[in-house]
């Protein structure tokens, strides 16, 4: 008898499904194959199978359940409320757990990624062969999917030349000089870290220019989304620990990335192991804010008393809600708040919005065709607007966006929305 | 198991890419909507064009293999379950809307194309196709013809075979036959058109149609009228329709089904209610405030306790999202759920829910109503455990009765849904032996060998 605890636990979920099918109508995966493996309702099927027995860790169950953005377009949307995001995750989970990670994904998780320091070293070495590849404004996000994404055709973004880590001080005070209104913990992410440090510096400005106090521990790590939605569950807890040690003396941790947020949110979601991890994950998420959240729930922002930068004085804007914000956090409001506040910025709603852009973390290494498939429908949509930029707050989505753009010879630039305002 | 020539014949018809036999492949195929019916084919394969039917026909037909159509896999019925295992032909990938006629309203499609998707289609024209199975999201054309779906708006507009002027299609022996045409009026000989429609896949495929079209009424109008009593929400669906209203809709949920939907997600409706109707007017704006007016009358005259008119969308919307939610919440509370859609002549709806509640009390299970209350398409819906032998027996002796009295009050057995595996042991309640036998020797006709989705409709 196989393994079964990670499955075991979400069967409650699995259980909802009432095989109605109306998945099919959201999937981003489904509506270019058109095959019921790709969709929710067979891959639900087919985990509950497993719950039962009936259906073994075969590598084609695991191209099954790997074939899903975790976009959470199907959970938002099932009249049963299925989650099966926690489904494909806790499948995925047992996948590595009875079948163990491939080669590639296990040196990149449990080697590099899970260790800062190798990683920033990596990125870097990765560096010395970009003259290979075509010069782009892009930047890439986690080193794995870069080395694999090679010879797909892909835009590959540039490497930092200094990484954020080692330009940033621990402690950044009000630029005021007054005693602080707030503080908080300022959570990196890898893309930050080591692609936009640029975004990172202007997210401690923002902050600190407003009388808030920025702590950023250096002991911090990966969120772990790559990592712990491919189904390396052990990995992903190893990186939930030291996550919580580095901010234990703060109360609100802030981070630029929609992913990250959400990630740092979701362990009490998926990883829980035993109830003292759950307790724990579960006060962590407390402390968590994604930047859109913060500046205008928290903070109190008005909009309208932001500064446009001059660049983009007159320019149209449009937004792009990345799944990780939209879908795991319901945090779509704020940031159109914020693009329809600034004076002498248009803003215009692309159609289908909170379309995923086909990204996916490690799905779009895997399924890099089926990436640029689905973004070609969001470039539609960012082409019906007649936008001059395109706006998000998530740098795994930025990356992506950015490629596809170069691909469609589009005009548009891809923003992190931090990057518009003084 | 196929014998391998025949899978490599069916990859030369379609493309390898185009046939699946993993074993997972499969059990993702073995289903349908429904929950207990469940059979594995031995392959699916994909086909693009209708001359890629006719040839997977030829070849079924002659190596004697069981065919199932499949569209969206959206039905209730199990009808789209290979029941004899086989070839799976699915259509989702002939997907494309090839021609939207606004001159003669008409629309030509192929088989796999989503009812939303068609009706996203249609709205930029200002047009609309008018038969709403509620599995819009899913549920395809071919699909939807083979099943002559029905949904909400039938109460005015009717259902599937009002708006199919003509399809193409492959018989289960491969010959490509053309039925109906594009024309509104056609009395050119029998109407073979009709007898395809409905047939549940077991005449054929059908791999294009020609659909009849609707411009969008500029109007809609939602109003929701409370009762105190079930079988008095029943008696005022009749009541407004006898009175000279024809709302486009008029949808019932009972109290149990209100409270669920209340607990799913809340949105104000009223939880002490035995019943709510849910009218929808459409048409030119002045009509549909008179005929919401009219209704308001109505009702109130025969027994409703409180009548609400949507002041706008926002309001509108909310209240068929909760009705939408009706199914989700029945699924949601019980292991196995018999979901009925026993059709009676709307004058008595009242007859049945008391039915429907006597039943409940007699066998001591759970009996919720709601439904189509407009063309007296109810959906009582029982919820049982079918891994409780003991509960599940009076689960279904409940539903055997509910059939009975439906039959009885002049009503049929399945509205919408159809017959497939899950209605066969009750066809011969509603239908004479000769006329039975009429219907086999038409599917043998077409049908020879019995391969086209064979096990549907009879036992």
């Amino acid at each position: 008898m196989e393994d079964l605890k990670e499955l075991k636990k979400v069967e409650q979920y699995a259980d909802q499904c009432m095989k109605c099918g109306f998945c099919s109508f959201f999937c981003p995966v489904y509506q270019e194959e058109r095959v019921e493996t790709s969709v929710a309702r067979g891959k639900n099927y087919l985990a509950k199978l497993a719950i039962k027995g009936e259906q073994k860790f075969t590598d084609e169950l695991g191209e099954i359940i790997g074939k899903c953005l975790l976009c959470k377009r199907c959970v938002v949307n099932c009249p049963a409320k299925t989650q099966i995001d926690r489904v494909v995750v806790a499948a995925r989970a047992q996948m590595v757990k009875n079948k163990g990670l491939g080669f590639i994904k296990n040196f990149a998780f449990r080697k590099v990624m899970a260790n800062r320091k190798a990683f920033g070293n990596y990125v870097r070495l990765a560096k010395a062969f970009q003259w290979l590849l075509p010069k782009t404004e892009g930047k890439i996000r986690h080193l794995p999917d870069f080395l694999k994404a090679l010879g797909q055709g892909r835009n590959i973004p540039e490497i930092a030349k200094t990484f954020l880590r080692d330009m940033v001080k621990p402690v950044y005070k009000p630029q005021d000089g007054k005693a602080p209104k707030m503080r908080v913990g300022f959570f990196m992410g890898c893309a930050t870290d080591f692609v936009y440090p640029e975004l990172g510096l202007k997210f401690i400005d923002f902050m600190t220019k407003r009388g808030i106090e920025v702590v950023v521990p250096q002991e911090q790590s990966c969120c772990g989304a790559a990592i712990y939605f491919s189904g390396d569950f052990e990995t992903g807890r190893m990186l939930a620990e030291k996550n919580i040690e580095a901010f234990k003396d703060v109360d609100i941790i802030v981070t630029a990335c929609g992913t990250c947020s959400s990630t740092l949110k979701d362990y009490q979601k998926y990883l829980p192991d035993n109830p003292d991890q759950e307790k724990r994950y579960k006060e962590f998420e407390k402390k968590i804010k994604d930047s859109m959240e913060f500046i205008i729930d928290v903070m109190k922002v008005n909009p309208e008393e932001l500064k446009l930068k001059k660049e983009f004085e007159g320019k149209t804007a449009t937004w792009h809600d990345p799944c990780h914000l939209v879908r795991y956090q319901n945090i779509q409001a704020q940031p159109r708040a914020i693009l329809k506040g600034l004076k002498g910025l248009k803003y215009v709603e692309m159609p289908n919005a909170d379309l995923c852009c086909g990204m996916g973390g490690s799905f779009s290494v895997y399924h890099y065709d089926l990436t640029k498939k689905i973004a070609a429908k969001k470039m539609n949509g960012i082409k019906a607007t007649g936008a001059d930029i395109v706006v998000t707050a998530c740098p795994g989505c930025m990356i992506n966006l950015i490629d596809n753009v170069l691909q469609n010879k589009m005009p548009q630039k891809v923003y992190h929305l931090l990057e518009l305002v003084e | 198991m196929l014998k391998e020539s025949i899978i490599n014949e069916l990859q030369r018809i379609v493309g390898k890419e185009n046939v699946l036999t993993s074993p997972e492949a499969l059990k993702a195929y073995s289903y349908d909507g429904t929950t207990s019916w469940i059979h594995e084919p031995d392959v699916v394969v994909f086909p693009t064009t209708t001359q890629q039917i006719s040839d997977i026909m030829k070849l079924a037909n002659k190596e004697k293999i069981p065919v199932t159509p499949r569209g969206g896999g959206t039905n209730v019925s199990g009808g789209s379950v290979p029941w004899f295992g086989g070839i799976v032909l699915c259509t989702t990938k002939m997907n494309k809307i090839l021609k939207i006629d606004k001159e003669n309203l008409t629309a030509t499609v192929e088989p796999g194309v989503v009812l939303q998707d068609l009706t996203l289609a249609l709205a930029k024209e200002g047009l609309f196709f008018p038969p709403d199975p509620q599995s819009f999201l899913g549920a395809t054309i071919g699909g939807i013809i083979a099943e002559n779906a029905g949904g909400p708006a039938c109460v005015k507009y009717g259902v599937t075979k009002q708006y199919i002027l003509g399809i193409e299609a492959v018989l289960p022996t491969g010959e490509i036959v053309n039925l109906g045409g594009r024309t509104l009026k056609n009395v050119v000989g029998y109407d073979l058109l009709h007898i395809f429609i409905s047939s549940e896949g077991t005449l054929g495929v059908i791999t294009r149609a020609e659909l009849k079209l609707n411009p969008i009424p500029p109007a809609k109008k939602t109003t929701m009228v409370v009762y105190a009593d079930v079988a008095k929400a029943g008696e005022g669906v009749f009541r407004v329709l006898e009175n000279g209203v024809i709302p486009d809709k008029i949808e019932l949920l009972d109290n149990w089904v209100i409270n669920r939907i209340e607990e799913m997600m809340p949105m104000g409706l009223p939880k002490d209610a035995d019943a709510v109707l849910l009218f929808e007017c459409d048409g030119i704006p002045e009509a549909v405030d008179k005929e919401t007016e009219k209704i308001t009358e109505i009702v109130k005259k025969y027994g409703a306790v409180d009548v609400r008119v949507a002041k706008d969308m926002d309001e509108a919307n909310r209240y068929w999202l909760a009705r939408r939610a009706g199914f989700a919440a029945v699924f949601g509370k019980a292991k196995t759920v018999f979901a009925e859609d026993v059709t009676v002549p709307r004058g008595k709806i009242p007859d049945l829910i008391n039915k429907c509640k006597e039943l409940a009390k007699k066998y001591n299970v759970e009996i919720v109503v709601l439904g189509h209350a407009g063309d007296g398409n109810l959906h009582p819906a029982i919820l049982t455990d079918i891994t409780n032998q003991e509960h599940y027996g009076r689960a279904v002796k409940a539903m055997d009765e509910i059939i009975e009295e439906a039959v009885a009050l002049g009503g049929v057995l399945s509205g919408e849904h159809g017959i497939g595996l899950e209605k066969q042991k009750f066809l011969k309640r509603q239908l004479d032996p000769v006329v039975i036998d009429m219907m086999k020797k038409i599917k043998a006709l077409f049908d020879p060998n019995n391969i086209m989705n064979p096990g549907k409709i009879w036992e």
